[in-house]
């Protein structure tokens, strides 16, 4: 079946699944690009997987935690370098992390709202505050706002945990392509698709440890997993709703490009316009400057060979990090795919094609055919 | 000392013809940084006191012709001879580094550079007139060899105005010496204030045309945006900054000096033409799309205000014509090799095409910012050089010409229409899509600009740096007697 069968105005894209490719054209240069940048974003995640999961399990129900981005390696050299901002925007890792709280999505927003996740957060609570009179004296008038903060946490350490798997997912990509076991962008989304598919069912649990004895707060028992309750939150989240937090907000008014019906405004990094115009539309601007101090050189060598060269380093950064969102987006739609594309049942096919077009649909005001070129 | 001034680059000229065609710029560019050497020495000479020529030099030349080679320099043409020297350096530096056949191209630009200081310099109407002339041959040959599509058609043009306009101009000075019943060309007000106010009036309308399409005014203009829009960067520098200049300062030079009376009876209907020319000039780049066509009618309109400000024809007011001379200079050179910059790096300067150019990552966010303190300066915001030039004439010449001054004072509104129409449409927004992928502008492409932009800035805040060179003379050149006093109170504090 190919995209004959459809009208859908995405149906070339369709077209390519059925074909072996994927949202991204195949080609030397895109490879070379969608590589680099995911081996640069590969450290940077690395870095905010790290700090997400040191707020996580050393800042648990900090009421004021100055130094969460320090991991724990509170110096006066690291406060010039903090205050210099000569360092990570780990700030970043946290809108994304609000997001994925925001949005919600998967097992995981129910069994944070579930009496279950109450109870077993209560004892972790109390051994918190314990010896923390003005904090208890808080937790009885307002009871919900400690267990929200927990909430924050559980995402904290989820994403902190799916980002530890992509990490490695991509510094591992890199290290095959300069091996040249990686070639073409195909095998570029089959080495996403591989490593999720890998990590699909492991199982997301998070114990913080008070005094010495250890809380769970979300145990195996919930049975929650990688691929369905965190990974595909966070593509729902990150690539396709976005918030309208600094450094993700991706329209603008200047360039008319909020539209009328406010229900179809789009945050996500899929839409997310490359060119900053004025203080509106600022594209993921932290995550570029991030990823700008570990662009491999293969990669720096292709953007100086542009008009510009590196002049617009954030720019070039942001439509190659697009690209490479676009191949982890393709690995995501075919690993979900309901039914297998060689598949010949009628049905099967049938709903494998409403299925392509569901994601087509919610593509259509998207970047993508911005990075065909 | 003042033939300095002319020796240096004629002279230069002639050099860089025979030197080879590497080193031509950097040679020529030396020869400029000479020139504004000696001009910065003069400043530093002059004697702000005196209000007659300095530096007098004086040989006779053809006595069958009267013609004498008398140079001086006043308060007058002094800060115009430094304007033209720094930019003559601006347009050579902000010249292509690879033009084709640079050695007739510098060459020519320093024989423009020493034809209009020997405008600025001459004492003598006939060594005047042969300078006012000479600058029109290299001038031509800039547009008409290193111009756009059209340039043929925009130098031809060029040519027969300014041709006509010199000969109208000469036209005035024979009969000067014929009614005066002189022998000799030699600047002197005297000869023309004995004559009869008829005669006075014929010469003074000949003149007033003469300059009047050479600075220009409305209807005598069309050749000043043709020219613009076909002249390189450099060229319209020159041809903005300095050349427009040969026209106002001609008539705060001869047609105030030399007919004070009659031009005080003409002055209303001046002021009227000026009016029509600021309101014309600026109606008719809101009109354009073309950035370059903008500031060239921007000029026409911004040289109206001279016009007013000559007509009101007070010490306030003459000091005011000077820095509108000056500031029109800075600001136009400034804006043209802006929008230069821009159209090199676009290929186009139509404002319906570009977009977004103020674009931190892929536009050119520092030709961007200059370029709105530019129109700032051209609009009269406080701060810079063009708000005081526009207060000054619009404070002066209100008491005498309270409604032709308002009529005039809404071209300074409508600069701000057309200049925010070119920076909302050019520089904001989000880049359009044929100028996503420019070039970087270089800082080398960037510093003419901000020079210009910091020497604005710097006369906004203290106009007194240009006003002080002027103002002795400005007291002599306002006669009869009764007015001089009128002036001596207005210009006490």
């Amino acid at each position: 079946m190919t995209s004959i069968n459809s009208c859908h105005r995405f149906a070339t894209y369709i077209d390519r699944f059925y074909n072996g490719q994927s949202l991204v054209p195949d080609s030397p240069d895109n490879v070379k690009e969608v590589v680099g940048i995911l081996d640069s974003y590969g450290y940077v995640l690395d870095a905010y997987q790290k700090n997400l999961q040191h707020i996580a399990d050393r800042e648990f129900l900090t009421v004021f935690p100055f130094f969460k981005y320090f991991n724990n390696r509170v110096s006066f050299n690291q406060l010039i370098e903090h205050l210099s901002h000569d360092r990570i925007n780990y700030e970043y890792a946290e809108y994304c992390m609000k997001v994925m709280l925001w949005h919600g999505g998967g097992k995981l927003e129910q069994y944070i709202e579930s009496s279950e996740f109450r109870a077993l957060i209560e004892p972790a609570i109390q051994a918190k505050i314990r010896g923390n009179p003005m904090i208890r004296l808080l937790h009885r008038l307002f009871p919900e706002f400690l267990p929200e903060q927990v909430r924050q946490s559980v995402y904290y350490n989820a994403l902190g945990q799916f980002w530890e798997v992509m990490s490695d997912i991509f510094l591992t990509l890199a290290r095959a392509y300069e091996q040249g076991k990686v070639t073409n962008i195909p095998e570029v989304v089959d080495w996403i698709k591989a490593g999720l598919v890998a990590a699909a069912g492991n199982p997301i649990t998070y114990a913080v440890e008070i005094d010495g004895r250890s809380y769970d707060i979300l145990p195996k028992s919930a049975e929650l997993t990688f691929l369905m309750d965190v990974a595909v939150p966070y593509v729902e989240a990150i690539f396709f709703r976005g918030t309208p937090f600094l450094g993700v907000v991706s329209y603008n008014a200047q360039a008319h490009q909020i539209p009328v019906p406010q229900a179809d405004f789009t945050y996500g990094a899929l839409y997310a316009d490359a060119l900053p115009i004025g203080g509106a539309g600022i594209p993921p601007t932290l995550l570029m400057q991030d990823m700008r101090h570990y662009i491999p050189p293969y990669l720096h060598e292709m953007y100086q060979n542009t008009k510009r060269q590196e002049d617009d380093l954030l720019v070039k950064i942001c439509q190659s990090f697009q690209k490479s969102m676009y191949c982890v987006t393709s690995a995501t739609i075919l690993g979900l795919a309901p039914h297998p594309l060689d598949s010949q049942d009628p049905r099967e096919k049938s709903a494998n094609m409403a299925y392509f077009e569901g994601w087509m649909d919610r593509l259509l005001t998207s970047q993508l055919p911005n990075i065909q070129g | 000392m003042l033939s300095i001034l002319l020796i240096v680059p004629l002279l230069g000229a002639v050099l860089a013809a025979c030197l080879p065609t590497k080193q031509t710029r950097e040679f020529t560019l030396w020869i400029a940084v000479a020139v504004i050497g000696w001009t910065v020495l003069l400043l530093t000479k002059f004697d702000l006191s005196n209000p007659s020529m300095q530096f007098v030099e004086n040989i006779n030349w053809i006595d069958a012709l009267g013609l004498s080679y008398r140079l001086g320099v006043d308060g007058l043409s002094l800060p115009l001879v430094a304007l033209n020297s720094l930019l003559t350096w601006m347009a050579i530096y902000s010249s292509d580094e690879k033009i084709d056949r640079s050695r007739l191209y510098y060459s020519l630009i320093l024989l423009l550079n020493a034809a209009v200081t020997g405008v600025f310099l001459a004492q003598d109407f006939l060594l005047f007139f042969i300078s006012y002339e000479l600058e029109l041959i290299p001038l031509y040959l800039l547009i008409a060899i290193w111009g756009g599509q059209k340039r043929a058609y925009a130098a031809t043009k060029f040519l027969i105005y300014t041709a006509l306009s010199g000969a109208l101009i000469l036209a005035a000075f024979l009969g000067l010496a014929w009614f005066g019943g002189s022998s000799s060309f030699t600047y002197d007000p005297a000869l023309a204030h004995a004559l009869p106010l008829s005669q006075q009036f014929l010469l003074l309308g000949a003149l007033l045309l003469g300059f009047g399409i050479k600075m220009p005014l409305f209807p005598f203009h069309t050749w000043l945006p043709d020219a613009h829009v076909e002249a390189s960067t450099p060229i319209s520098v020159l041809l903005a900054g300095v050349l427009l200049k040969l026209a106002t300062y001609g008539i705060l030079r001869f047609c105030v000096g030399l007919f004070p009376e009659a031009w005080q009876i003409a002055a209303p209907w001046i002021s009227v033409w000026a009016i029509v020319s600021v309101l014309y000039g600026a109606l008719m780049a809101i009109a354009q799309t073309d950035m370059k066509k903008m500031v060239a009618y921007s000029s026409v309109s911004h040289m109206g205000y001279i016009l007013l400000a000559a007509a009101a024809n007070t010490a306030l007011s003459f000091s005011a014509a000077m820095i509108q001379m000056v500031s029109h200079g800075l600001i136009s050179a400034t804006l043209f090799l802006l929008v230069g910059v821009v159209y090199k790096k676009t290929k186009t300067r139509d404002i319906k095409i570009l977009e977004g150019l103020l674009n931190p990552e892929r536009g050119m966010p520092v030709i961007g910012s200059l370029m709105v303190l530019g129109v700032m300066a051209s609009a009269g915001i406080p701060g810079m050089v063009g708000f005081v030039a526009e207060f000054l004439i619009f404070r002066s010449s209100f008491p005498v010409f309270p409604v032709q001054t308002l009529l005039c004072m809404l071209g300074t509104g409508l600069t701000s229409v057309y200049y925010l129409l070119l920076i909302n449409r050019a520089f904001f927004g989000r880049l359009s899509a044929p100028v996503q992928n420019l070039e970087s502008v270089t800082w080398r492409e960037c510093y003419p600009a901000i020079i210009l932009t910091v020497a604005i800035v710097l006369f906004g805040i203290q106009p007194g740096w240009i006003t002080r060179w002027s103002e002795p003379t400005i007291l002599a050149t306002l006669r009869p007697p009764a007015i001089v006093a009128t002036m001596n109170t207005s210009i006490e504090p």
